[in-house]
């Protein structure tokens, strides 16, 4: 691999990690607050599985650059500024109500399984097999969050229309996810990651059939934001300083 | 009926029945809400597959399910002998049987009925050795259940998942070494 790929792939690896970490930690916020108890369960799972997933990509990274990988997923998580942060703002937005929650993991879940499916096969061994292994537990991911969606799009009125208000504002900052990240272009053509355009337009067609049969309407006229990794909303400051205050306390201190 | 159903907002219960091995029968792991079948079978999955072995899971609306209990049968004995078949159409039963007083309701076998007593009458006296304390018999196709393909997807990722394991968490014998540590500095300062 050459320097210029490598840099490229670790700056992949984060942008990945950065995703799961961050939706992992919006989402157990509803710890304790979840609609019934075997939901608060089920999502505290979902959650721990994501942040699971995010040092999983952050020791790849690790690894990529000959860094301990504790010690690198330690700082990269809890001694890095908002500036420095590379995940897409859909999943730094706060957690809303239960029908935003669960139609943003299920926008964010169908997009990761169709590029774990892709990244099984990358050029890079070690990537390929964390997709596969990560894949499995995805699948169930997006079971879950499917069986919620179309509960709450062909519920009740009330679910319907709180459904419908979520993908409104969700959808501009989901289409974002799926923007190619830098020098993607040179990753797609050494095989390590999927064409992003492809990837975007398999997600776009799947979930605008799924979205439609569980009685949702795609907006057509989001504006396009310009939503680009490097700018955060307010609200990922305040969801960092809430992750980072006790390990900034003492950043010494073994645990 | 309807007055409860209106201000009742709990949802159904259902029966959680899991299997740990191939050679295992079911046995009853627990209760959860949902609001169907499918829902509850995640839920389950949730709630009883987070540590322990599992390769099959099935639930099954509570209500659905006859109880009786060795209590029950002694109060009336000429009751089971009493039952007559309904003219229902026969179906498939599932029998359970609480075989101990601390084990769970374990999957016993299967009997052809006409309706739930039919069935336990049947169950009864096809398995005699298997009484125990108490019986469930419910329809075979009252059951939702997970499948073969479920089984890596569902069940196989709660097998590697050490960090839910206490043993891992070494804060008790970190919290004792420091301690010993402050000890050993007092009694030198004394």
């Amino acid at each position: 691999m050459n320097p210029e790929s490598k840099q490229a792939l670790i700056d992949y690896l984060i942008t990945m990690a950065d995703d799961e970490l961050i939706l992992g930690h919006r989402n157990s916020e509803w710890c304790g607050h979840a609609p019934i108890l075997e939901e608060d369960i089920a999502f505290a799972n979902i959650a721990l599985d994501e942040i699971g997933h995010a040092i999983v990509w952050y020791e790849l990274a690790a690894d990529l650059q000959g860094e301990e990988r504790e010690a690198y997923a330690n700082h990269m998580v809890y001694f890095r500024d908002v500036r420095d942060y590379r995940n897409t703002q859909l999943v730094e937005l706060p957690k809303g109500d239960w029908a935003f929650t669960m139609l943003r993991q299920y926008l964010f879940d169908q997009f990761e399984m169709m590029r774990l499916e892709k990244l099984a096969q990358s050029s890079y061994a070690p990537f390929a097999e964390a997709a596969t292994k990560i894949r499995t537990e995805e699948i169930y991911h997006l079971r879950h969050t499917q069986a919620w969606a179309r509960r709450l799009g062909l519920g009740t009125e009330e679910s319907h229309r709180r459904m419908q208000a979520a993908l409104n504002d969700l959808w501009p900052y989901a289409l974002a996810l799926c923007e190619p990240s830098n020098r993607a272009e040179l990753l797609t053509q050494g095989g390590y990651i999927p064409d992003s355009r492809a990837l975007k337009t398999a997600w776009l067609e799947q979930v605008t059939a799924y979205l439609g049969e569980v009685g949702l309407a795609i907006p057509t006229d989001s504006s396009n934001l310009p939503l680009s990794r490097t700018h955060h909303t307010e609200h990922l400051g305040q969801l960092l300083s809430d992750l980072q205050q006790v390990a900034r306390l003492d950043p010494m201190a073994k645990w | 009926m309807t007055d409860t159903h209106t201000r009742d907002t709990q949802w159904l219960r259902y029966m959680v029945l899991h299997q740990e091995r191939e050679d295992k029968p079911h046995q009853h792991a627990g209760t959860v809400h949902a609001p169907d079948a499918e829902m509850a079978l995640l839920n389950a999955r949730d709630v009883f597959v987070r540590r322990p072995e599992c390769v099959s899971l099935w639930v099954v609306r509570a209500d659905l399910i006859f109880t009786c209990t060795q209590e029950e049968l002694a109060l009336h004995p000429d009751w089971i002998e009493s039952l007559q078949p309904s003219g229902n159409p026969v179906e498939k039963y599932y029998f359970f049987a609480k075989l101990t007083q601390k084990g769970q309701f374990t999957h016993i076998g299967e009997v052809e009925a006409q309706n739930p007593t039919h069935a336990l009458k049947i169950a009864l006296q096809a398995y005699p050795d298997t009484h125990g304390f108490a019986w469930w018999v419910f329809p075979v196709k009252a059951v939702l259940k997970s499948t073969p393909d479920d089984i890596a997807v569902m069940f196989g990722p709660a097998a590697v998942k050490d960090f839910r394991d206490q043993a891992n968490f070494h804060a008790l014998s970190v919290l004792r070494k420091l301690m010993r540590k402050q000890e050993v500095e007092e009694s030198h300062e004394s």
